[in-house]
C-alpha cells in the first residue's frame, strides 16, 4: 500500500457516508406512506399543466463555457505543481509561467472581444401569434369540474 | 510529509485510532450542520426583525432535527418522467463529497495517543487541497445530474445554470489556492496550516495581499450556490430551482449537503487564509485551544455567509458569469503573477503588477470590442425587420432603441 495508506481515512469516512446515506433513503422508504398518484408524478410547475416538453437543446453558450473551462481548468492543474517547486525554480520558473499566463490571458482576450462570454439576453423579433394559445382558459387546472382531472 | 500515523506501517492500533477519527469527524459534522441550519434561520432571523425558530427545544436549538424526522416519514415521490437510477443516485453524489470535503481540514495541532503521533484531521494525504477542489467538481455531478434526471424543465434550466456557474468559478477558486500553495510549498493543508504558524503577520490574508482572499470568498460561495450566487434555485423564476421534484428524505440530503458545505468551505478558508489552528495557547489542556481558535474562525467564517445572503439580492446570471469570467479569474491570475515576482524580487513584482494594469486596460478595451460587436450584428438584424414596418425609419443608435422601435 504505501502511500495510500494516508487515504484510508478518507475511505472509512467515505464509508460511513455512503452508509448514513443509504440507511436514512431505507428508513424513509420503510417510515413515510407511499401512495402515488398521476398528479403526483407529473412535472411540478406551480400547478400549472405541463404544455411544452422540456428543451432538448440548449443555448450553445453553455457548452462554449464547458470547453473554455477546460482550457482554464487545465491550466490551473499543470500550475500546481509549478507552485509546489517554486523556490527550486527561481527566475526560470517565473518567465515560464509569464510566458504560460501570457498565453492563456491572450486567448482570454480574444474569447472576450469575440463575444465568446457574452451572456446578454438574446434579442430575436419573435411572433407574439404562437403564444396566444396559452391563456389561463387553456392551462389552468379547474378541481372538480371533471375533464383533464387526476384520478 | 506524510502522515506521520502511518510511519510504522499500519497496524491494529492505527487502525482503531483512524475509525475513531472517521466516527468523531462524521458525527461532528452531522451535528455541526444541524446546528448551522438553526444559526442561519436564528441570524437572518434577527436581521429581519423576526423571532425565527423558538419551538422545539430551547431557543428552537431543536428545529433541524425536528424537521429531518419529519422528512423521514414524508411520502417520497419518483416522477414518472425521471430517469430512475440517476434520479436516486444525485443526493448521493451531492452528499458524500460534502462529507468528505472536510477530511482534509486541519481542525488541531498533533497530539501522541498510545505513542501513535496523531495529526488532529481526518486525513492529511499528499495532495491535500487538490482532493478538496476534485470533490468540489464531484458534487456538481449531484446538482447537474439531479436536474436532468428529473424530467422536469425548470431542475434542468437551474441545473444547466447551476453546473455553468460553479464550472466558471472553479478556475478563479484554483487559482486563489494555487496562490497560497506558491507561499506554502506543499500541497497537504496541514503544511499549509504550519506556514502560516506563531504570528498573525504569517496568514495568508496579510502575506500574500488580500486578494487571494476575496476571489476565494467570491468563488467559494458561488461553488455552493450560495446566495447571492444561487441562481440554480431561483424560487421566483425556476420554481424551487435543480432540487424541485425532490422530496422527502432526497431533498433533506441535498439540504444536509448545502449546509455541509457552507461548514466546509468556511473552514478552508480559515486553513488556508487564516492560519488554521493557529492562535495563542495556554499552558493549561494545550491541545483544546488550536481547536478552540479553529472552530471560533470557522463560526465567524459562517457568520458571514450568512450575513451575506441576508444582505444582497440575487444577481442577474450574465452579471455571475461576468463577474467570474472577465473579472474574478484575470485578477486572480494577475495577482498569482505578481506573488510569484515577489518572491523572486521586488523589481520582479512591480514589473507584473506594471504588465497586469496593462492587461486590465487590454481587457476593458475586448469587452468595449465585443459589445461593440454584439450590437453592430443586433441592429442589422433590426433594421432588417424594421423594413416590412410602416412609418418614418428611426435612426438606429444602440440595439436597445433599435428594439425598442422594432416592437
Amino acid at each position: 500500500m504505501g502511500s495510500l495508506d494516508s487515504y484510508l481515512p478518507i475511505f472509512v469516512l467515505f464509508v460511513l457516508a455512503l452508509a448514513f446515506a443509504g440507511l436514512s433513503i431505507v428508513a424513509s422508504k420503510l417510515l413515510a406512506p407511499q401512495r402515488p398518484t398521476s398528479a403526483k408524478e407529473a412535472p411540478y410547475e406551480c400547478g400549472i399543466v405541463p404544455a411544452n416538453e422540456p428543451p432538448q437543446r440548449f443555448p450553445v453558450r453553455f457548452y462554449l463555457v464547458a470547453m473554455i473551462f477546460v482550457i482554464f481548468d487545465i491550466e490551473v492543474i499543470f500550475l500546481f505543481p509549478w507552485a509546489v517547486v517554486y523556490d527550486q525554480l527561481g527566475r526560470f520558473g517565473l518567465v515560464e509561467v509569464i510566458v504560460f499566463a501570457a498565453a492563456a490571458f491572450f486567448s482570454l482576450l480574444y474569447l472576450v472581444a469575440n463575444g465568446a462570454l457574452d451572456w446578454g439576453p438574446v434579442r430575436r423579433v419573435r411572433p407574439v401569434s404562437s403564444l396566444q394559445s396559452r391563456t389561463t382558459a387553456s392551462t389552468v387546472r379547474r378541481v372538480g369540474t371533471g375533464s383533464g382531472e387526476a384520478a | 510529509m506524510p502522515d506521520p500515523l502511518f510511519a510504522h506501517g499500519v497496524g491494529l492500533a492505527v487502525i482503531v485510532i483512524v475509525v475513531v477519527k472517521a466516527l468523531v469527524a462524521f458525527a461532528a459534522l452531522l451535528v455541526a450542520t444541524m446546528l448551522m441550519v438553526w444559526f442561519e434561520r436564528k441570524v437572518i432571523s434577527d436581521m429581519q426583525d423576526r423571532i425565527g425558530p423558538n419551538r422545539a427545544g430551547p431557543y428552537g436549538l431543536l428545529q433541524s432535527l425536528a424537521d429531518g424526522t419529519k422528512l423521514f416519514f414524508k411520502e417520497d415521490l419518483l416522477p414518472d418522467r425521471a430517469d430512475r437510477f440517476v434520479f436516486r443516485l444525485a443526493p448521493l453524489l451531492a452528499v458524500v463529497p460534502a462529507f468528505l470535503m472536510f477530511a482534509i481540514v486541519p481542525v488541531g495541532g498533533v497530539v501522541t495517543i498510545a505513542h501513535h503521533v496523531v495529526e488532529l484531521q481526518v486525513a492529511d494525504p499528499p495532495m491535500g487541497i487538490l482532493f478538496l477542489l476534485a470533490l468540489s467538481s464531484v458534487a456538481v455531478y449531484g446538482t447537474m445530474l439531479a436536474g436532468w434526471s428529473s424530467g422536469s424543465k425548470y431542475p434542468l434550466l437551474g441545473s444547466i445554470r447551476a453546473s455553468a456557474q460553479m464550472i466558471s468559478y472553479e478556475a478563479a477558486l484554483g487559482l486563489a489556492v494555487v496562490t497560497v500553495v506558491l507561499e506554502s510549498h506543499s500541497l497537504s493543508t496541514r503544511a499549509i496550516v504550519q506556514s502560516q504558524a506563531h504570528h498573525v503577520w504569517q496568514w495568508n490574508v496579510l502575506r500574500l495581499g488580500i486578494v487571494p482572499f476575496v476571489v476565494f470568498l467570491i468563488a467559494s460561495t458561488a461553488e455552493m450556490n450560495r446566495p447571492p450566487f444561487d441562481l440554480a434555485e431561483g424560487e421566483s423564476e425556476l420554481g424551487g430551482g435543480f432540487n424541485t421534484e425532490y422530496s422527502s428524505l432526497r431533498f433533506a440530503l441535498f439540504y444536509l449537503a448545502e449546509f455541509m458545505n457552507t461548514i466546509t468551505m468556511s473552514a478552508v478558508a480559515v486553513t488556508l487564509f487564516f492560519g488554521g489552528p493557529d492562535g495563542p495557547g495556554f499552558h493549561f489542556l494545550p491541545w483544546l485551544w488550536p481547536i478552540v481558535w479553529f472552530v471560533g474562525k470557522t463560526v465567524v467564517f459562517c457568520y458571514i455567509q450568512v450575513w451575506i445572503r441576508a444582505s444582497l439580492p440575487r444577481m442577474r446570471y450574465d452579471q455571475l458569469m461576468d463577474l467570474g469570467w472577465k473579472r474574478l479569474i484575470p485578477l486572480s491570475l494577475g495577482w498569482l503573477l505578481v506573488v510569484a515576482g515577489v518572491i523572486v524580487s521586488v523589481a520582479w513584482g512591480f514589473a507584473l503588477l506594471g504588465a497586469g494594469i496593462v492587461g486590465a486596460a487590454l481587457l476593458y478595451q475586448a469587452v468595449r470590442v465585443g459589445r461593440r460587436r454584439r450590437d453592430a450584428s443586433l441592429s442589422t438584424a433590426a433594421s432588417a425587420t424594421a423594413v416590412v414596418r410602416p412609418g418614418p425609419p428611426a435612426p438606429v443608435l444602440r440595439s436597445l432603441d433599435a428594439e425598442k422601435a422594432g416592437s
